[in-house]
């Protein structure tokens, strides 16, 4: 949240979300991706701009009025309220009788598997079940937009994997619109359809997750996707000239200086001796994820050096030292501008 | 060997005193709420009984109680809601000169409560405010400082994520205040209430200056009879009787925040 | 949103309006009447002139009061200061907690004053408890009630006022000294030193607030000393009180000039705490 007098926490930005599907606003703390859920939940006025839910303008319109439910990152369950009257909550605002509130409750917390702790009181749970109880308040308000705000960071990685399939299923179940903001690519990949990069209050690229992955639009776009391998260079026809040498490009590029990025996932590692390799270096650091390692390899050319990160296949191992073979496939290069390339981690680049 | 002994011999004594300093000034009062005779050197009573009352309740006990107690639940019942509107909206710190306005709320535990109402009472005369409105309208003034610091304090600790669910779930804002914010706050509102109703039940000199000796309260009853001679045994029924209630809805107050605060 | 509907700050003033008015309507009125009474220009009978007459003839008993006030308050305060530290340690000590010290220090706060007073009387008078306790003659008792020390007032108050002391530092003690506490034992402090060095220093801005609520009370506290204290010399509570309610219209203006005279104390001291307190803030 920005407060008043500052620069605006959020410019020209523009998200449309279509109704029924999941869209995930991905962007680092402090991008404006909270004002953005409070904006349309209506808790803060935009000094400018507007938001539009089925053709109508919503500006003035009181956040109780809105039809949109939140749930946020801490589960703010109403401590004076049993887990039921929480989940209750919207029924009873809207007038509807205890017992059929109550009723509607339960069905709540049976889709989120929590039946049976109605009866509870809303500070006796665990962190993931009172995160569940939220979801519950925020659907059993049968919102037209479900606003969900960093909802399973605070989880650790197993309840979030929960977490998410579980949404996942209620998503085939209701069918609700979700707008979700996380700082998590894999969490946004999981849940939404398609996203929209946010850094500082501005919109970087909005589409399907796979297109942001394979083919971003910027250097930021690329960091804030978890990509890690940024090699500096030119483009000349089609081609990327670096220390990894010449490497033909998938489709056309304007020429000029250009960065190549390349996902891990997509790098293989093979024997130096490979024919069909792209490059060969040598591996300046091993780091282990479970089976598989990733692994940074450097490659120094008559231009300068470079790194290139690459994720090992289940089994495959390799030390420091050793010189491998790296397969970059042709389909997965991709280069973006180098404008914003001056900060942040470069990995290495031709002195020219 | 033995020097941590003697420490903890020291410590027991010490705290013993302590009790005792905290115990001592109510044990005669006990003892003289139920003596019908106690003669000079007697430890203790010679004879036990309900003189004390009688004279008390002759003296007029029972309508003073009413009517202190009235006028400590007006004082509260006026003083707690002005506190917590005022602690909630300097806690969110969005009052302008919030620093300078908190300042004045405070003042009147600065200001001599006789020279405030020593001051106003010339004034009310001149205007012809009756004088129980006039009480009550000092007394509400002198409590605000502590219903307003107790509400600051608890408004400051209080998440505001609650109200902003509520709102998103369809709760207008005062159906959000009802359901959402005041049972939040509800210990700290009885501890408020609590405070100014003791400024109310307590208060001798403005009931004196202002009410103009129209407005008989229980403590004037303690003044009178404490200021007469061979009147000990009411002055300690009348001084129970102002000890007890207070300290009765302390402890239930006490209890509440606690289970506010496990809940 | 609606042009009608005020913004946030709009809304926070309009919260804080319905406290900010009547204390500034009481506060306000009651200081400018009693100036303006104590200068001669709202007079109850004559014409309306300004002088400092009623200062002048109150002189001689505002200045024995003056001492008298502060005497009976610093006193007091000190006791009070030094008792209720003790019993805040005790209901918050690490080892050994007394909870029962901190329940009779919390529920000794709601007695009113004026019945601590007649409890004190009953206590240290002639023929008090206190005289039956150790068999002392009347003849032969210290004036303790309405002597020359003005003892049972000073007893009273400090009686009261440290049960208030004690509450404020256990409260700041209990919430922050037991970590900082068990901190410095791993790091070598005895139990004076961390009393010196730890409880002390957290403790010292709430007991110098405190100190400063319970003397401005007890400078501007009417009842214990008219009930406990003597007819002459008066406090300044006590000699307003008097010159107020005296039969003489004329010495009205003289008690509006000793009640002013102990608000500008009261204020004094109020400004030297929040001076004491400054620059105890700045130490750290």
């Amino acid at each position: 949240m920005h407060g008043r007098g500052v620069a605006p926490a959020l410019t020209g930005f523009s998200l449309e979300v279509p109704a029924g599907s999941c869209v995930a606003i991905l962007g680092p703390s402090g991008s404006g991706k909270s004002t953005v859920l409070r904006l349309t939940a209506g808790l803060d006025a935009p000094t400018a701009g507007s938001v539009h839910l089925d053709g109508a303008d919503l500006a003035g319109v009181l956040p109780e009025r809105r039809g949109m439910a939140m749930v946020f990152q801490r589960p703010l369950l109403f401590p004076h309220l049993s887990v039921r009257d929480n989940v209750a909550f919207a029924d009873r605002v809207r007038g509807v009788p205890r017992r059929a509130a109550r009723r509607r409750a339960e069905e709540y917390l049976g889709l989120v598997q929590l039946d049976g702790f109605g009866d509870r009181p809303a500070r006796a749970l665990s962190g993931g079940q009172e995160q569940r109880v939220a979801l519950a308040r925020a659907l059993a308000a049968e919102p037209r937009v479900l606003l969900l705000d960093e909802p399973f960071s605070a989880l650790d990685v197993r309840l979030r994997e929960e977490m998410h399939e579980l949404l996942a299923d209620l998503r085939a179940r209701l069918e609700p619109t979700i707008l979700l903001v996380t700082h998590d690519h894999a969490e946004a990949d999981a849940l939404a359809d398609s996203a929209a990069v946010l850094d500082g209050g501005r919109l970087l690229q909005a589409g399907p997750l796979r297109d942001l992955y394979a083919r971003p639009a910027s250097l930021a776009v690329s960091r804030l996707l978890g990509g890690r391998t940024e090699v500096a260079g030119t483009v000349v026809a089609g081609v990327h000239h670096s220390p990894l040498g010449a490497l033909a490009l998938p489709r056309a590029f304007p020429d000029g200086a250009a960065v190549l990025v390349l996902r891990h996932e997509a790098v293989q590692v093979t024997p130096p001796a490979d024919p069909a390799a792209d490059a060969v270096g040598t591996v300046v650091r091993v780091r282990r994820r479970g089976l598989r390692g990733l692994v940074t390899v450097e490659i120094t050319a008559d231009g300068g050096s470079a790194t290139v990160d690459a994720e090992l296949g289940p089994g495959q191992d390799v030390g420091t030292g050793r010189t491998v073979g790296l397969r970059l496939p042709a389909e997965d290069r991709w280069v973006v501008p180098v404008d914003d390339a001056s900060d942040g981690p470069s990995a290495g680049g031709p002195r020219a | 060997m033995s020097a941590p002994r003697a420490a903890g011999a020291a410590s027991r004594a010490g705290r013993a005193l302590l009790a005792l300093w905290l115990v001592l000034p109510l044990v005669p009062l006990l003892l003289w709420a139920f003596a019908d005779r106690w003669a000079f050197p007697a430890v203790l009573p010679q004879e036990w009984g309900t003189r004390g009352a009688e004279e008390a309740l002759a003296a007029g006990a029972g309508g003073a109680f009413l009517r202190s107690t009235l006028l400590g639940a007006v004082v509260a019942a006026l003083a707690t809601p002005l506190g917590a509107m005022a602690g909630r909206a300097l806690a969110s710190r969005q009052v302008p000169a919030g620093t300078a306005v908190l300042a004045v709320l405070l003042a009147p535990l600065a200001l001599p409560p006789f020279a405030v109402a020593l001051g106003l009472d010339v004034l009310l005369l001149r205007l012809r405010v009756p004088a129980a409105l006039g009480v009550v309208l000092l007394l509400v003034v002198v409590a605000v400082p502590y219903t307003t610091l107790t509400m600051r304090a608890a408004y400051a600790a209080h998440d505001r994520g609650f109200e902003d669910v509520a709102r998103t779930l369809g709760a207008g804002r005062w159906r959000t205040v009802r359901s959402v914010q005041l049972p939040l706050v509800a210990p700290a509102l009885a501890g408020a209430a609590f405070l100014a109703f003791l400024v109310g039940w307590s208060d001798y000199i403005v009931t004196v200056l202002v009410g103009g000796g129209r407005l008989t309260t229980l403590p004037l009853l303690v003044a009178a009879a404490a200021a007469a001679t061979g009147s000990e045994a009411q002055v300690a029924v009348l001084s129970l009787t102002a000890i007890l209630p207070p300290v009765a809805l302390l402890v239930v107050v006490g209890s509440l925040g606690r289970r506010g605060r496990r809940a | 949103m609606t042009p009608t509907r005020p913004g946030p700050r709009g809304r926070a003033l309009l919260l804080v309006l319905p406290a900010l008015v009547p204390v500034v309507a009481v506060v306000g009125a009651a200081l400018v009447s009693a100036a303006l009474l104590s200068l001669g220009l709202a007079p109850l009978v004559g014409e309306p002139g300004l002088s400092l007459d009623a200062y002048r003839a109150a002189a001689g008993d505002l200045g024995t009061g003056i001492g008298l006030s502060l005497g009976i308050a610093a006193a007091s305060t000190g006791i009070a200061v030094v008792v209720g530290l003790c019993l805040a340690l005790a209901a918050t000590a690490a080892v050994r907690r007394s909870r029962l010290l901190g329940a009779l220090a919390a529920l000794t706060i709601p007695i009113p004053h004026l019945v601590g007073a007649a409890a004190i009387g009953l206590l240290l008078a002639d023929a008090g408890f206190l005289a039956r306790l150790l068999g002392v003659d009347p003849a032969s008792w210290p004036p303790l009630v309405g002597g020359q020390l003005w003892v049972a007032v000073v007893a009273e108050y400090a009686w009261k006022e440290s049960a208030f002391v004690a509450l404020v530092v256990a409260g700041v003690l209990a919430t922050r000294a037991a970590s900082y506490g068990e901190t410095a034992a791993l790091l070598g402090a005895g139990r004076w030193a961390r009393l010196r060095y730890v409880t002390l220093p957290l403790a010292a801005p709430a007991l110098l607030s405190a100190a400063a609520v319970s003397f401005v009370y007890t400078l501007g506290s009417y009842e214990v000393a008219a009930l406990l204290g003597r007819a002459y010399p008066e406090p300044l509570p006590v000699l307003a009180y008097r010159l107020f309610t005296s039969i003489d219209l004329a010495a009205r203006p003289q008690a509006a000039a000793v009640a002013l005279t102990t608000t500008a104390l009261a204020l004094l001291v109020v400004l030297a705490a929040l001076r004491a307190l400054r620059r105890l803030a700045a130490e750290r």
